[in-house]
Parts: structure tokens; sequence; C-alpha cells
């Protein structure tokens, strides 16, 4: 049972900080795998396909330690928001799953590669909704 | 679950971020558990408890069960 001290406020900018340094180095990270295999090396592009990692798990991380230092009603809001995406990812995973059995997805359209980010906007949705409830 | 918090905080014109900070919580919990939409741990009514020097089924009580008479 923490509320947020001053020096944690302070803190407050660094996890979107870090979030929005990994997401700007995933998408450079999609714009320069776009390009033709022959632009550079296969080690390259690994090493490129790779650096987002550092930053999201400094990024998860950052949020985990975010959620310990919570209170018991912001522990609350986090739980309810996992109660609703996590099932709502199995969901999705499933339906498209059973859907590929059937028809011939776009690998472009609903592959792991492009699912993923359902996920966090899956979390985000409940976090709303949490906050919703409780306001 | 019913309980007196917003009485006894306006008794000492604390505002709920005041109270929160005093017992450790946001004020965003504070508002919930004033409102009744979220019932505080044992360790946190105790402490909420302790602050207003009253015992906590002074504080927290259930809601009435009609009978349905």
């Amino acid at each position: 049972m923490t509320s947020s001290t001053p020096s944690q406020s302070r803190r407050g900018w660094v996890t979107p900080a870090v979030g929005a340094i990994w997401i700007l180095l995933y998408f450079g990270a999609r714009a320069l795998l776009e390009k033709p295999p022959g632009e550079f090396g296969t080690a390259a592009r690994v090493v490129v396909a790779l650096a987002p990692i550092p930053a999201f798990a400094a990024f998860l991380w950052l949020l985990i330690r975010g959620v310990r230092s919570a209170d018991e009603f912001e522990r609350r809001i986090h739980l309810e928001a996992l109660a609703v995406a996590y099932p709502l990812a199995i969901l999705l995973l499933m339906t498209l799953g059973l859907l590929q059995r059937a028809i011939e997805l776009k690998f472009e359209d609903w592959s792991y590669a492009h699912v993923w980010i359902y996920l966090p906007l899956f979390y985000f949705l409940g976090l709303a909704l949490a906050r919703r409830r409780y306001a | 679950m019913r309980n007196r918090l917003k009485v006894l905080r306006a008794e000492r014109n604390w505002s709920q971020s005041d109270l929160g900070e005093r017992v450790g919580v946001s004020r965003q919990a504070v508002t919930a558990i004033e409102t009744g939409k979220y019932d505080p741990s044992l360790p946190l009514a105790f402490k909420l408890a302790r602050l207003f020097g009253q015992p906590v089924e002074e504080i927290f009580f259930l809601e009435e069960v009609g009978t349905g008479e």
C-alpha cells in the first residue's frame, strides 16, 4: 500500500519514454527489414531485428516495477485489465487458428507478425474498462 | 459494503488526496472506497480506522439485507 512519492512522480516520464524508444526502434527495424536482403547481410538483418528487444525488456521491467509499487486499488485495476485482455487474446488466437483451418488467411494480415499488436490493445481496453468501472 | 469515510474526512476538512497520502493510497482509491465501488483490504481498513481513531466496524459496515417484507 504505497502512494506515488514526489520522486516517483518525477520518474513518471521514464516508462513512457522507454516505451516510445521501443516503438521507434520497432518501426525503424521494420522499415530497414523491408529493404531487399541484398542491401545488407544476414547477420546485420538479425541484429536489426533484435534491436528493439532490449528497449522492450526495459519497458516491461518498468511496467512490472510500476505495478509492484502501486497501491492495492491500482493493482486491482491492472488485474481486471489482464482478466479482460487474456481471454480476448485466447479468443483471437483460437478464432484465427480455426479460420486458418477453414480458409487460407493472408499471411500479410493475420500472421503472428501482425496479430501481436492486438494483445497490448486488449490490455489497454481492459484498463479503460476497469478505470471506468471504479471512476 | 458501505462506509462513513466521506463524513469522517469532511469533519477534518481533508481532501481525498490528503486522506490518500495519510494512508498510502491514491486519490482514486479513496474515491472508489468512499463511493463503495471498491472494498479496501483489511490492512488498509485498519489503517483508516487507526487514523480516525475508531474501530473498523464503526467505519465500515455491511449493507442491510432486505427481508422481503
